[in-house]
């Protein structure tokens, strides 16, 4: 492993974290499936990929992996720069998002393959693959082949596969896509706890952005193989920093308006774009919506709009409005309470919102 | 409920075992024709005699297996027969398993004409291939001339075991690698990066993944080889130049030279037998790896 220090990468940003990506790149053809990505990662730390299908999560994590090779830039781990180290010395865990498990074994003997590998002793290599097959709930399969299981579990098989070693960095691709809601979150609950209790420094790819905002340190977001933004869960979800990650995490309002001179006209009401000039897009939460018969009063710091209600869909927990308000239609949404009605098509309400809830991008 | 079954077209209608045996009875009787009765022949040949002189008795009795089976020149023929196939079937495993499975990674266009340049020798006939052998084998052949060129004297290539070995090696080669390439199928590029990304090197990953998950079409591919090498004559016959012996060209030269028939009728059906070994032996070795 050549050691180098983290300044000697030529014309890159010092790297800062125990896991770096320094402009780890990989194109097909002239399409880049990643795009000049630039990541730190602290010992330790749960980084959640978000991103549409094909944004190119799976081949950065195989690059990181040594599985694929890259293009251009560099992976560096604890201050060595490890681009060219093959696979099996980079002591990293990978849960695939296809499995891949062996099928020529039963549960508990792949899942004792890295520490086979590893060359643990025999006597705790059986109890840690004791252990592992109990934590992912699957207990009495042992002696199971792969093609016996369900998907779910095979699933789990490969999750306790990659976890069982202990990598001192651990890559999972939708490592609990096929489970069901509850043993999702319990399976979310385990690999936060042991990645915290072994200090593992992990990525986890998901498409399920509760997952990623409940159990993840920081959340990167991913488009067209670039990173969007990279920020703790609350800095994605209040502060997101291009349309498209305030698009893409969580629901939203976009409206679309021009600014001139510091305010931006949408849907007839003026607002705060400081520093915003043409075609711009506005977004609100709609559970940041509120909605009622009178106008805030002034010098609330809300923006208000008055509408005529368009549709209103009952969801259990949550109610939500669809308003025509200023030729456009916004969504409220607002938790339901006991004892309250629907409101019926085209009653006119007044729709407000916080100025600090709401984001101005330029319009692409 | 009756309304919505199809009772008189149901029950008119043939069942699936019903309608497979149909289909199979064509090929039956063909083998019927064409293999049992041969064999049958053969087994009622091999009960008759033939006196020294060479007249064939006409009788039903065990003394020509008798004979053949406790004679130490058969004896060793069988076990020479037996050794050199799986030394050849060994080489040609060796030999084809690279190539398999260059060929099952590879795609597109050039995969074609790879596969194509694997299949294109079984389009010539063996005795054609076996000819090439001899314009490189030879004592005046490229092989002798090159080693010449460089001043070392050349090893004797043709005439004994080893021309043999060489020849039917290059000539079972195609089959090996259509068999093994037929058994690759569980092979999946995915199952040997887990094993790296699990910390396995390149040979760990070879020896605990990949080689399993290849064993059937390995199995599969040393059993035809071990039956083509076995009932191989005319590589032998021509390479071996009459100095190797072996089941099939001895079956050749009692049955044609020596008109001693009984006794090539035994030979034939003891390797009849040794096909019926080798495919109990297949069979075993692919329920242990499923
Ligand atoms: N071998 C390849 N050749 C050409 N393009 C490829 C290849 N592998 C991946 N790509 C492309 O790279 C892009 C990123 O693929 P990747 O598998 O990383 O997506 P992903 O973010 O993991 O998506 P998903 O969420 O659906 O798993 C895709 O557009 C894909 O078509
Ligand atoms: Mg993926």
């Amino acid at each position: 492993m050549m050691s180098i220090r983290p300044d000697e990468i030529q014309g890159l940003k010092q790297a800062e974290g125990f896991l770096s990506l320094r402009g780890l790149t990989r194109r097909y053809g002239n399409f880049n499936a990643v795009d000049d990505l630039n990541l730190d990662v602290a010992k330790g730390e749960l980084v959640a990929f978000l991103g549409p299908s094909g944004c190119g999560k799976t081949t950065s994590l195989r690059m990181i992996a040594g599985l694929a090779p890259s293009t251009s830039g560099h992976i560096v781990v604890d201050g060595h720069d490890i681009t060219g180290v093959p696979p099996y010395r980079r002591d990293m865990g990978l849960v695939f998002q296809s499995y891949a498990l062996f099928p020529h074994m039963d549960v508990a003997r792949n899942i004792a393959f890295g520490l086979e590998m590893r060359k643990v002793g025999k006597a705790e290599a059986q109890e840690r693959v004791r252990e592992a097959i109990a934590l992912v709930r699957l207990s009495g399969k042992e002696q199971h082949r792969p093609a016996q299981l369900s998907g779910g579990q095979q699933q789990r098989v490969a999750l306790a596969r990659a976890l069982v070693v202990r990598p001192s960095i651990l890559l999972l691709d939708e490592p609990l896509s096929n489970l069901d809601a509850k043993l999702r979150e319990e399976m979310r609950n385990e690999i936060r706890d042991i990645q915290k209790r072994l200090g593992i420094t992990a990525i986890f790819v998901t498409h399920d952005q509760m997952e990623a905002l409940t159990i993840c340190d920081k959340v990167a977001v991913m488009n067209h193989g670039r990173l969007e933004q990279l920020g703790t869960p609350l800095d994605i979800y209040e502060h997101p920093s291009t349309a498209f990650v305030a698009g893409f995490v969580g629901r939203i309002n976009r409206l679309a308006g021009t600014a001139s001179g510091g305010l931006a006209e949408v849907a007839g009401v003026q607002v705060a774009a400081p520093g915003f000039d043409g075609r711009v897009e506005v977004m609100v939460r709609p559970h940041r919506v509120s909605l009622s018969a009178y106008a805030p009063p002034a010098g609330d710091d809300r923006y208000a709009l008055a509408g005529t209600v368009a549709r209103a869909t009952f969801a259990g927990d949550i109610l939500e409005y669809e308003v025509e308000a200023g030729g456009v239609l916004m969504k409220s949404e607002a938790a339901t309470r006991g004892g309250e009605g629907v409101l019926a098509p085209g009653t006119p309400v007044i729709l407000s919102w916080h100025r600090r809830d709401t984001f101005v991008y330029a319009a692409s | 409920m009756n309304t919505l079954a199809l009772p008189a077209r149901e029950a008119r209608g043939m069942s699936p075992a019903a309608v497979a045996m149909w289909l199979l009875l064509p090929i039956a009787l063909v083998n019927a024709v064409g293999f049992l009765w041969p064999v049958v022949n053969l087994l009622r040949m091999s009960l008759n005699e033939s006196e020294a002189t060479g007249a064939l008795i006409d009788t039903v009795s065990l003394a020509t297996w008798r004979n053949v089976l406790t004679d130490s020149f058969t004896l060793e023929l069988i076990g020479n027969s037996i050794g050199v196939s799986l030394f050849i079937t060994l080489l040609t495993l060796v030999a084809s398993y690279p190539i398999a499975i260059y060929l099952h990674r590879s795609s597109g266009l050039w995969r074609t004409v790879l596969l194509v340049l694997v299949i294109a020798p079984l389009l010539t006939s063996a005795v054609v291939r076996t000819y090439g052998w001899i314009a490189i084998l030879s004592n005046q052949g490229l092989v002798a001339n090159l080693l010449a060129a460089f001043g070392l004297a050349p090893p004797r290539l043709m005439f004994n075991l080893t021309g043999v070995v060489i020849g039917l090696t290059e000539i079972l080669m195609p089959y090996m690698i259509l068999a093994l390439l037929s058994g690759f199928g569980r092979l999946d590029p995915r199952y040997e990066e887990a094993a790296l990304t699990l910390g396995a090197t390149p040979l760990k990953t070879f020896w605990r993944v990949v080689l399993p998950l290849t064993a059937p079409g390995m199995a599969l591919g040393c059993l035809l080889c071990f039956v083509l090498a076995i009932s191989s004559f005319v590589t032998p016959k021509l390479l071996g130049g009459g100095r190797v012996f072996l089941l099939a060209t001895e079956i050749y030269d009692q049955a044609i030279v020596t008109l001693n028939w009984p006794v090539a009728a035994t030979l034939s059906m003891i390797v009849l037998v040794l096909f019926g070994a080798a495919l109990a032996l297949y069979t075993r070795a692919l329920r242990r790896i499923a």
